[in-house]
């Protein structure tokens, strides 16, 4: 999706059709069939499958506890697949563009910039973690426990050193509160299409499937 | 022993890249410009990365390091001397021939970007590994820590040693001259024969080239030397 805007609005809606009924997240999986490069690079992702057991868990102690855990289960696995399909889409910079869009160039840049910034340190974290376990597998290192907690250190320490930089370089810049930014965005008529089916997806999760069905009658 | 790239081929989107050769023991260089997918490159030879296609074939090879283009890649001690044992190696050894003497609980990340240079290439001289693979050895490091850097890269020769840099200056001994050329490894010769055929060599070079002067090789006092012979 190009415009920032749709997207955001998109997500929300079919969060809650994912949220609130299994036919909504069945219905929100199909809806990303739309952006299929996207949602491979999300399913290949290693950070879905660290997080999808513990959807799993409690969907188990639900299901153990007379709940509907299955339900929760394939609600909240897609709810998750939801969101990393939508980060990989994401682009440098549509944040603030949006934040500024929504809340102005004082508060909204503020919340943009610490959003942008934090976005930034996941992937830089992630990439100093992947240059970390090569730098072990060179030395033949084991990555064990005791290794990975050497690993965090390193990755905090360099977090740090970096938001110093970071810091720096803002002040210099004369950074105080706000700024100035002039967001655009360009629908396409795709994006539009993708909306408006996210309406109805929606739209169909809040009312119960045997409904529909009568309504198709 | 020898490292050879068997129709090595790396894709990403529409960048490209690939290479095919012999690497026997010695020093290798490999230049070429930016983007042309030296570090790609350098992460396969050391075996941290699989190209898309072909095959790597390490005969007699048994150990193998990578210096990466940035020092603070490799850190994953909390001082120095942790550093410097996660090496296999001494840390009394490595702080002094680093130049670092006495400051093994030193947090590495204290150091200067190109001290933390000198002290990881120290601790790559120290061991013995079979292949060595050079990142921009001379990246962060000052004229001295150059030069310096550069006569402990040629006394590496022993060993199967590959330098992909940009380095205009400081050259180490070379025995093998390399290019990328529009995402294919061109392999140029022996040195000096190879220079001639140099696309982007260092403008002293080309200098010395267009003046009728090959060079005995590539290091500051052959070109030097070169120089000289060319003011007569």
């Amino acid at each position: 999706m190009q415009d920032a805007r749709l997207r955001l609005f998109s997500v929300l809606l079919l969060s809650v059709a994912s949220f609130i009924s299994v036919a909504g997240a069945v219905l929100t999986l199909i809806w990303l069939l739309l952006y299929p490069v996207y949602l491979i690079a999300a399913v290949r992702s290693k950070a879905y499958y660290l997080l999808l057991p513990f959807t799993g868990i409690v969907a188990l102690v639900m299901q153990l506890s007379g709940g509907d855990g299955l339900s929760y289960f394939i609600r909240m696995g897609i709810l998750l697949l939801l969101g990393f399909t939508i980060f990989r889409g994401w682009e440098p910079g549509e944040f603030l563009d949006l934040s500024v869009w929504l809340f102005g160039t004082k508060t909204g840049f503020d919340l943009g910039l610490a959003i942008e910034m934090t976005i930034q340190g996941i992937d830089e974290a992630s990439r100093d973690w992947s240059r970390a376990i090569t730098a072990m597998k060179l030395k033949r290192i084991n990555p064990g426990i005791r290794n990975l907690t050497s690993i965090g250190f390193l990755l905090i320490h360099l977090r740090l050193l970096r938001a110093r930089d970071q810091a720096d370089l803002l002040t210099t810049r004369g950074y105080q509160s706000g700024g100035s930014c002039c967001p655009e965005f360009h629908p396409s008529n795709r994006d539009i299409i993708a909306s408006f089916c996210a309406i109805l997806i929606l739209f169909i999760a809040l009312i119960p499937v045997r409904d529909v069905f009568i309504l198709m009658m | 022993m020898k490292l050879i790239l068997d129709r090595i081929r790396v894709e990403r989107g529409e960048w490209h890249c690939s290479a095919e050769g012999t690497f026997l023991p010695g020093i290798h260089l490999i230049t070429g410009r930016v983007g042309s997918g030296k570090t790609t490159l350098a992460g396969i030879m050391a075996g941290v990365m699989d190209p898309s296609s072909g095959e790597i074939l390490r005969e007699g090879i048994s150990s193998c390091m990578l210096c990466q283009q940035y020092p603070e890649y490799h850190v994953t001690g909390s001082t120095l001397a942790k550093e410097a044992e996660s090496y296999g190696i001494v840390a009394k050894n490595a702080l002094e021939t680093a130049g670092l003497p006495g400051r093994g609980d030193d947090d590495p990340f204290s150091l200067s970007r190109g001290e933390l240079r000198r002290f990881q290439i120290a601790c790559l001289s120290l061991r013995d590994w079979d292949l060595i693979v050079f990142d921009e050895p001379f990246s962060a490091l000052d004229c001295q820590g150059k030069q310096k850097e550069s006569q402990r890269i040629s006394a590496l020769s022993s060993r199967i040693v590959v330098v992909f840099t940009h380095e205009q200056r400081y050259l180490p001994k070379t025995d093998y001259l390399w290019e990328m050329r529009e995402g294919v490894l061109n392999y140029l010769g022996t040195v000096p024969e190879a220079i001639p055929f140099w696309d982007t060599a260092p403008v002293h070079v080309r200098m010395l080239l267009e003046n009728g002067i090959i060079p005995a090789n590539l290091t500051e006092e052959d070109i030097r030397e070169g120089l000289c012979r060319m003011r007569g």
